[in-house]
């Protein structure tokens, strides 16, 4: 039963869903979108994603997209009973709530951002980057006092935020100076299986490609 | 909005549910609200149709009721709505519609525990916040809140999320599938809202079906009263010419 998955190295969210396979000990078809050349808007790829966005996964054939959904179905489908994403309805809700400020906030922000910089070649916007701030001090006020962001063990949150959070080292962004986030940092960094090849890989690939948008 | 009447009717329905044998909150759940908020409109009328129980605080944000130490205590970034389950803060209200169904859900109808069902109803959810929702905000948060003017790029931008809405809902009575989840419920609020506003999605066919479809599935679940009448107070707002 092939699980395939459409990516790009550098997108933060598809090293989150590489995380969370790799957590799981599930191999997925990893199959390269050539974003560059619009193989994302080809009918082929529309029938699977209208929204033509990474990821997409594909689990023998049925299609499901944002990075957020997918990881969570992950767990919920090949991770019963996981810690990665308790069952428990309160726990489980921490871990949601930290996923929609990972999407509607934090992320978001760094989006907002970062992007127009280095795909739109827009000057760094001073409001913008205060708003990045004010995130990731609610992220450090999360984090006080425990481990990972939704309690004493990893979840998908962590994994989802911190496939973001480690982008930001491709940007002017200092968010180790959160004494919270970066002591968080390291130990996801130490304790997420194979963070190496499923996120520290990619994040190397989007740092070497905003620097030659940046070079332009 | 008569708070009264609502805790009225959402009393008889929690003492429905009770006399069912389904567990629920033993005091009835905070939730600090107000009520043109389109996210608080989407939790409350999700508590209606599951029967539960809340008390509901107002919180009038345009006077910083949420940016007291105690309110920042229980919910650091200050947001509507949180809700209080007898010592259980959580906000969000995309999560906290989630652990209603989850907790207290009679079956898991507004929130199928199928994999693939529910992952479909988490991708309308992230859509709805990353997507469709941020979009109706940058297109009207500077209108209702900063007296600018009509951003012809933003609403292009609006329009393209309801053609991605409009594909989604292609062949489906709902937007996850042929019955009425909570990411119908997240979703509604945002056309309510433009239905208020007088923007015109009515391009998008199966986005016009839809929405008349859930408004009426909503009826018994104070549609009117929460999420139209929330919608027109926010359409008070808008600058007049």
């Amino acid at each position: 039963m092939p699980v395939d998955l459409y990516y790009v190295p550098g997108s933060a969210p598809c090293r989150a869903v590489l995380l969370t396979a790799r957590a799981l000990n599930l191999n997925l078809n990893l199959k390269l979108v050539d974003l560059h050349h619009g193989e994302h808007l080809k009918p082929e790829y529309l029938k699977i994603n209208p929204q033509h966005t990474v990821p997409t996964l594909v689990d023998d054939g049925y299609p499901i997209y944002e990075s957020r959904a997918i990881i969570t179905y992950l767990v919920n489908k090949y991770g019963k009973g996981s810690a990665l994403y308790p069952e428990d309805p309160k726990a489980r809700a921490l871990v949601d709530q930290r996923l929609y400020f990972d999407i509607g906030t934090l992320y978001q922000r760094f989006g907002d951002y970062f992007y127009p910089q280095i795909f739109g070649g827009a000057p760094a916007d001073k409001d913008k980057l205060a708003k990045v701030e004010d995130a990731l001090k609610l992220l450090d006020t999360f984090l006080e006092g425990q481990k990972y962001v939704a309690g004493a063990n990893l979840t998908v949150a962590d994994l989802s935020i911190v496939a973001g959070v480690s982008s930001f080292e491709a940007s002017d962004i200092d968010f180790k100076k959160y004494a919270n986030v970066k002591r968080w940092y390291e130990t996801v960094k130490s304790t997420a299986p194979g963070y190496q090849e499923a996120n520290e890989k990619g994040l190397d690939a989007f740092k070497a490609l905003v620097n030659s948008l940046l070079k332009k | 909005m008569d708070k009264t009447v609502v805790e009225k009717i959402n009393a008889a329905n929690n003492a429905a549910a009770r006399s069912k044998g389904n567990r629920m909150p033993t005091q009835p759940i905070k939730l600090y609200y107000l009520p043109p908020s389109p996210p608080c409109r989407s939790v409350m009328m999700t508590a209606r149709a599951l029967g539960i129980d809340l008390e509901l605080v107002l919180t009038n944000i345009m006077e910083g009721q949420h940016k007291t130490p105690e309110y920042i205590k229980m919910n650091p970034q200050h947001t509507i709505p949180t809700m209080d389950d007898n010592g259980f803060i959580l906000w969000e209200s995309r999560a906290i519609m989630s652990y209603f169904v989850n907790a207290y859900g009679r079956d898991d109808s507004l929130y199928p525990r199928n994999p693939r069902q529910r992952a479909l109803v988490d991708q309308r959810l992230n859509f709805d916040l990353g997507t469709l929702y941020k979009r109706y905000m940058d297109l009207y948060v500077p209108m209702l809140f900063k007296g600018e003017a009509y951003n012809d790029e933003a609403a292009e931008k609006l329009n393209e999320a309801l053609d991605w809405l409009n594909i989604m809902l292609g062949g489906r009575a709902f937007v996850a599938g042929d019955n009425l989840t909570i990411a119908d419920i997240s979703i509604v609020v945002t056309l309510s809202n433009l239905e208020a506003f007088g923007f015109d999605y009515s391009a998008h066919e199966n986005v016009v079906k839809w929405f008349e479809r859930t408004k009426k599935t909503l009826e018994p679940y104070g549609y009117a009263e929460i999420d139209q009448g929330g919608a027109h107070i926010l359409a008070s707002f808008l600058k007049k010419e």
